[in-house]
């Protein structure tokens, strides 16, 4: 995958959710200025714009703390405009998981900052998210490796070691993963007599 | 001769939401102008300059700014509710002025060109539920407005509670304005709290109030209601019967003794009526002023600079007792207090703290550990009454 750069804001599109016409005015004037195209909303308003987009600009003092964020928004990272510092508020604005955020009032420095870091922690996300799924994986195919290596130990009289071994080494002949050969030795009752690599 | 004048502005809304309370601010301040401008003790007058935001919050801004620009105010006392004090945070910090705020709020905030002469939530919230644990209930229904105020005293009253192995047993919202109450009234007759904290604001708070004591009556019920907000004015809106017996937390009482309340009292209901009643917002509007002009005078100008440091740690032995500026938070020492509300709308004050106590925006020094020992000791002596249920 080609890993976009979160310096390179141009062309991106950004989602504002704000009530205030000064600091909607200012952060659209500032975001044009970026190259980057913005949809408007009102707090509290459900239905989204139907593009996507790669950032959303939320004020979070501008709807109830109880009220329940659209799941939309989990998809683009959340830069939150910061006004109200009490707990509640805070404790409200960490439940979104904000990439970034920009303290009011709001000034035209400080936007791009909010942006890249918005951008790159989002990315992060996402790497740090098909990591974690890669893992998962391996963990649950655990059981089945292990099931393959029993096999491998009763039907060639192995031990553990060399059992592991031979799946190890015909999983790299086969250009396939050790949880793959596995659940096919699992699956055939044995190790598969195959003469072409696997998918 | 006529003493030289320096301008004012006052920023309240005379109508919207909380008109009834902004109304009674206003009436306080030109109250405190006269009495500064008639006074021999100041060599100036005040020219005031009054601005209606009408309740919309982006209004405040555009008040602050016209008094800023137009009539050259350096100093600017107003507001009520927290989101227009931060529309006008911007401008008084980016021109150097200094709003001088009158009513309680929820903390977490210091700018140096705010004075914020109303109570932080450590003289407010933190008293009450201290008294609710060692002396009502240790489970709690809430009730209040959805905005920050509810939100916040909320969450500390939450702390507190659950510290000292209490619960809240509920946390019921309704939007500001909204007088719907049936079904959170018909809820606490069901379940039957031990106590009710009420942070519902005006017209739905006195809706609320009325709906709950007929309700209560009906049901041969008598759940107390804890505020931290119930003001004279607003007994009188209630009625008398469904207003009694609230506990209340407030740094001003009507009721408070001495002798310069009793004079403030006397004044103000020379000047408004007999029947009129002194609000907590009020009474620390009229502080406000007169903690100005007490600056003024030290400082010998309205500079911004010179009037904040003479205020800091200068007393003023106002009628809600002394009040002082504590120059590292911009916030005022004053005096909690705890009063229940007796029939002719008023409060009687049954506890108040021996000293004024330092402000605590942040309750930083809210020791939660302690609230836990001190209720374990209560336990384990048997300190606690014994007709509370303890629910865990």
């Amino acid at each position: 995958m080609n890993r976009p750069s979160p310096f390179s804001v141009r062309g991106r599109r950004a989602l504002m959710i704000m009530k205030d016409e000064r600091e909607i005015a200012l952060l659209r004037r500032q975001l044009h200025r970026l190259g980057m195209s913005v949809a408007e909303i009102e707090p509290g308003q459900t239905l989204l714009p139907p593009e996507p987009f790669d950032v959303i600009v939320l004020d979070a003092d501008g709807m109830p703390i109880k009220s329940d964020p659209a799941p939309a928004w989990r998809d683009a990272p959340i830069i939150a405009l910061v006004g109200t510092e009490t707990p509640s508020r805070l404790k409200w604005l960490l439940d979104l998981r904000p990439a970034s955020f920009l303290v009011k009032p709001l000034r035209s420095a400080g936007l791009y900052t909010a942006l890249v870091v918005a951008f790159d922690a989002h990315q992060r996300r996402l790497e740090e998210l098909s990591h974690v799924e890669k893992l998962e994986d391996r963990i649950r195919s655990r059981r089945v490796v292990f099931a393959a290596v029993l096999r491998m130990m009763r039907d060639h009289a192995l031990s553990e070691e060399d059992a592991f071994a031979l799946i190890r080494q015909t999983a790299m002949r086969h250009r396939t993963t050790i949880e793959q050969l596995s659940a096919d030795i699992v699956a055939a009752g044995g190790m598969p007599n195959r003469t072409s690599r696997s998918a | 001769m006529k003493k030289p004048s320096i301008p004012l502005g006052l920023v309240f809304s005379r109508s919207g939401p909380y008109a009834m309370m902004a109304r009674e601010m206003e009436k306080s301040a030109l109250m405190a102008v006269d009495e500064v401008n008639q006074s021999t003790a100041f060599d100036f007058q005040f020219a005031p300059h009054l601005r209606d935001p009408r309740g919309i919050v982006a209004a405040y801004h555009t008040a602050c700014d016209d008094l800023i620009r137009t009539e050259q105010v350096q100093h600017i006392v107003g507001c009520y509710t927290s989101a227009s004090r931060k529309q006008v945070i911007p401008i008084v910090e980016r021109t150097e002025r200094l709003l001088w705020h009158p009513a309680r709020y929820e903390g977490f905030e210091t700018s140096d060109n705010v004075i914020y002469v109303g109570a932080a939530p450590n003289h407010t919230v933190v008293p009450l539920a201290r008294h609710m644990l060692d002396h009502m209930a240790n489970a709690v229904f809430c009730a209040g407005s959805n905005y920050v105020w509810t939100w916040e005293s909320n969450r500390v009253l939450r702390d507190i509670v659950t510290s000292a192995g209490g619960r809240i047993l509920a946390e019921r919202l309704l939007e500001l304005g909204e007088t719907g109450v049936d079904h959170i009234v018909a809820e606490i007759i069901e379940r039957r709290p031990p106590a009710i904290f009420n942070t519902l604001v005006g017209e739905s708070s006195y809706v609320f109030m009325r709906a709950l004591h007929e309700a209560s009556m009906r049901a041969g019920l008598s759940i107390p209601v804890l505020s931290c907000s119930l003001c004279e004015p607003e007994l009188a809106l209630i009625g008398s019967a469904a207003s009694v017996g609230c506990v209340t937390s407030s740094a001003y009482f009507e009721s408070v003794e001495g002798p310069e309340n009793s004079a403030f009292v006397a004044r103000w209901k020379a000047r408004h009526g007999a029947d009129s009643h002194v609000s907590v917002d009020a009474l620390s509007t009229y502080v406000c002023v007169m903690l100005l002009a007490r600056a003024i005078d030290r400082a010998g100008s309205a500079d911004v600079a010179a009037v904040r440091r003479a205020a800091a740690n200068h007393r003023y032995d106002s009628p809600q007792g002394p009040v002082w500026v504590d120059p590292d938070n911009n916030h005022c020492f004053l005096t909690p207090r705890l009063a229940r509300s007796v029939a002719g709308c008023q409060f009687r004050i049954f506890w108040e703290a021996d000293t004024p106590q330092r402000p605590d925006p942040y309750l930083s020094n809210l020791d939660l550990g302690s609230i836990a020992r001190k209720t374990e000791d209560s336990d384990a002596i048997g300190k606690r009454p014994s007709h509370l249920r303890v629910i865990k």
